[in-house]
């Protein structure tokens, strides 16, 4: 219950470990709110979030093996990327040069327009935000990952590098994901299982399959001549 | 289009996650000014007999201009610190068919309605209508009251022009408070000229001359305009093309801060955040203003030099940022308040990260003040006694407010519109920590125990800082009632 509205309401939802799992939806769906509620970032009106068995609200354990990105919001604007990088990392117990050799690692993903740049993050553009909050996501070698729209601000080069990013995290490390996306192309390719929302409301829960592509453009497409 | 804005300011101010302690706010401060009202309009209705009683000797009308300019410098000096910066989010206006004439006369318009234009009139209009109109006439009587309106339209602009300037550079500030200081004590220390002569050179002549009544309200035109082109051309939400943009930005470490682990690192970050952002910067550099306090009050016969004003002033001294910067927490990080919270930190080092950091800076602060041992040993006594206090129990207090600010502020976003720094409202805020110590030492000190007064302020500070551990507890537990609000509202653009 969001301001007298029903904004989420989701009877039972089970995430398996493991899985990579694709949110869809208009906006106003209830995507982020969703992703709020399981980040404990706002109170669920009734029922609650459970992660590893452990209530999130209240407890801190799901911190240690939870990275999320949803908004520049998560991000501290002030700082360099190098600095914010540091910060993070510092918060998982790793050493500089721990941060610098992962940092070496990822710099086909930041394409030369993140590190030694002299910017604070704020003076970065928007997709360049959204690159750095991925990367701190994966710094902190998580179990579960929350993306809320990645693909949205970034350009084409790196959207194809976020997917085998993303895949690879699922596939060989085993990091359960969890996604948000408009790009049903994107999101189909990534997960393999895609969850549906309308007002807030859960009306599909698929296995990505040839034909899920299909069905979802048919679903969004409503009422128009394809 | 005014009455639009108006009506959206209003919305903007119902519809607020805060709205309940502005209201509050707002109360206290109309009483406050009510009470002031009541004792100004006292005082314009026997200024002729006070001033007869001070300057006996003189003309009564000599001895009136004279105290006229002494009151705008006086007035130019309580604006500086108190009087509010009409602001207007303008973001969503700018690109909409309106003229920017109209937002920028808007603003400069509706900062006129401070009260501070009003007390000049009070004190000055019923003398002139009960001495000077009787005696020169009707014209002169309103030759002078043109000119104290004048006077005070020039005073409104200029105050809120050196704000403005101030907020983007804190040492503008300081000069200009540094300036009226010096015209003070050039006259009342120094004696190298009289501020009531040079007074009286211009009113003594608007007896005669009626029509120099015009200079005073061209200067005070001369000042609107002034501020209206300054608004007009920062109407912008960022400068493109300022030195700024082209500095490379290097990364920092405070090695010092490493030995406190995470906790120093969460430190590290604030002081960058402090020192990256004007608004905050500016607050940690108006803080200094402050040092000059005990100038303004020590030495001096009376009460201002007695020890209770001393455990005010020193409070002050070593304790201004705990105030100015503490009143926003944690809405400095509103804008990541969420990044925060998701991350693995936990509010108890969070909040060991805050008492961390005021204690650096009031100490900083203190070591500042140790110049003035020159009053005396005693003295510095009391700053010590008073940064004692201030770290044990003002940053308690103050974390305790942080759980009840819920007010989004925007750091990055250009400062010279959204500007919510030093105002009279914001030391409503400050009060409870203000008349805190005096509860203990009050009582005391009027029954002639100031050191037993003194001893306890000093005992409660270090007990506090001893039992640091179980107050963070405390704060832990009332946060955890709050979080979501916070960062609802924080989240609320």
């Amino acid at each position: 219950m969001y301001g007298g509205v029903t904004v989420v309401n989701v009877p039972q939802l089970e995430i398996k470990k493991g899985e990579s799992v694709g949110l869809v939806g208009n906006n106003g769906a209830g995507k982020t709110t969703l992703f709020r509620m399981i980040l404990d970032l706002i109170r669920a009106e009734r029922g609650e979030v459970l992660s590893n068995g452990e209530p999130v609200a209240g407890h801190e354990k799901w911190k240690n093996y939870t990275a999320s990105y949803l908004d520049e919001g998560f991000l501290i604007d002030y700082l360099t990327p190098e600095e914010y990088f540091y910060f993070i990392g510092g918060l998982h117990q790793q050493s500089r040069a721990h941060v610098d050799d992962f940092l070496a690692g990822m710099t086909d993903f930041f394409n030369g327009e993140i590190l030694k740049k002299g910017k604070y993050i704020r003076d970065l553009s928007k997709g360049n935000q959204c690159k750095v909050g991925v990367a701190s996501c994966v710094l902190q070698n998580p179990e579960l990952l929350m993306l809320d729209e990645p693909f949205a601000n970034i350009d084409p080069t790196t959207q194809f590098r976020l997917k085998s990013l993303l895949k690879d995290m699922n596939k060989n490390k085993g990091v359960t994901t969890l996604i948000s996306s408009h790009d049903l192309n994107h999101i189909t390719d990534v997960c393999d299982r895609i969850l549906l929302m309308e007002k807030g409301v859960i009306i599909k829960d698929i296995a990505t399959s040839s034909s899920t592509l299909s069905e979802l453009e048919e679903y969004f497409g409503v009422g128009q001549t394809l | 289009m005014i009455s639009t804005f108006i009506s959206h300011e209003l919305k903007a101010f119902w519809r607020s996650k805060n709205t309940g302690k502005s209201i509050a706010i707002r109360v206290v401060m109309g009483l406050l000014i009510l009470y002031l009202l009541i004792n100004v309009l006292l005082l314009g209705f026997f200024l002729d007999k006070l001033l007869e009683q001070l300057f006996p000797k003189a003309d009564l009308l000599v001895s009136f201009c004279g105290v006229i300019l002494i009151y705008f410098i006086a007035d130019l000096f309580m604006r500086l610190q108190l009087q509010d910066l009409p602001t207007l989010r303008v973001q969503p206006y700018l690109q909409l068919p309106i003229k920017r004439n109209t937002v920028v006369g808007y603003l400069a318009f509706t900062s006129l309605l401070s009260v501070f234009n009003l007390w000049p009139f009070i004190l000055f209009v019923p003398f002139v209508l009960k001495i000077i109109a009787a005696d020169s006439g009707a014209l002169v009587a309103f030759a002078f009251i043109i000119s104290i309106a004048g006077l005070a339209v020039f005073n409104n602009y200029l105050a809120l022009y050196i704000k403005r300037k101030a907020n983007l550079n804190g040492w503008i500030y300081l000069i200009a408070a540094g300036i009226i200081i010096l015209l003070g004590l050039g006259d009342f220390l120094w004696h190298f000229y009289s501020i009531r002569n040079i007074s009286y050179l211009f009113f003594g002549q608007l007896v005669n001359h009626a029509a120099l009544a015009l200079l005073p309200v061209a200067l005070g035109a001369m000042m609107f305009y002034l501020n209206f082109f300054y608004l007009k051309q920062n109407l912008y939400l960022e400068e493109l093309g300022s030195h700024k943009a082209s500095s490379y930005k290097s990364s920092t470490e405070y090695p010092l801060l490493n030995r406190f682990g995470n906790i120093g690192d969460l430190v590290g970050n604030e002081i960058k955040l402090i020192l990256r952002n004007k608004r905050s910067r500016s607050a940690l550099i108006m803080g200094l203003f402050f040092m000059l306090y005990g100038l303004m009050f020590y030495g001096k016969p009376g009460p201002a030099g007695a020890e209770g004003f001393k455990v005010f002033v020193g409070m002050f001294m070593t304790g201004i940022f705990i105030i100015q910067y503490g009143q926003f927490m944690f809405a400095w990080q509103s804008s990541h308040f969420d990044g925060l919270l998701v991350s693995k930190i936990s509010f108890t080092d969070f909040l060991k990260g805050k008492y961390l950091l005021f204690t650096i800076v009031s100490t900083f602060y203190f070591v500042l003040t140790i110049p003035y041992v020159y009053y005396g040993w005693r003295t510095l006594m009391i700053h010590f006694i008073m940064y004692l206090w201030n770290i044990g129990i003002n940053t308690t207090l103050v974390l305790f407010f942080a759980n009840r600010n819920y007010k989004r502020m925007d750091l990055s976003k250009g400062a010279a519109f959204n500007w919510e720094g030093m105002s009279g409202n914001q030391w409503i805020l400050s009060f409870p920590l203000l008349i805190a110590p005096y509860v203990i030492y009050g009582p005391l000190a009027l029954l002639h125990h100031g050191d037993i007064g003194l001893a306890l302020l000093a005992v409660t500070g270090i007990a506090f800082i001893f039992t640091r551990n179980f107050w963070i507890k405390k704060l832990e537990a009332d946060y955890y009632t709050k979080r979501y609000t916070i960062a609802e509202g924080f989240r609320n653009k």
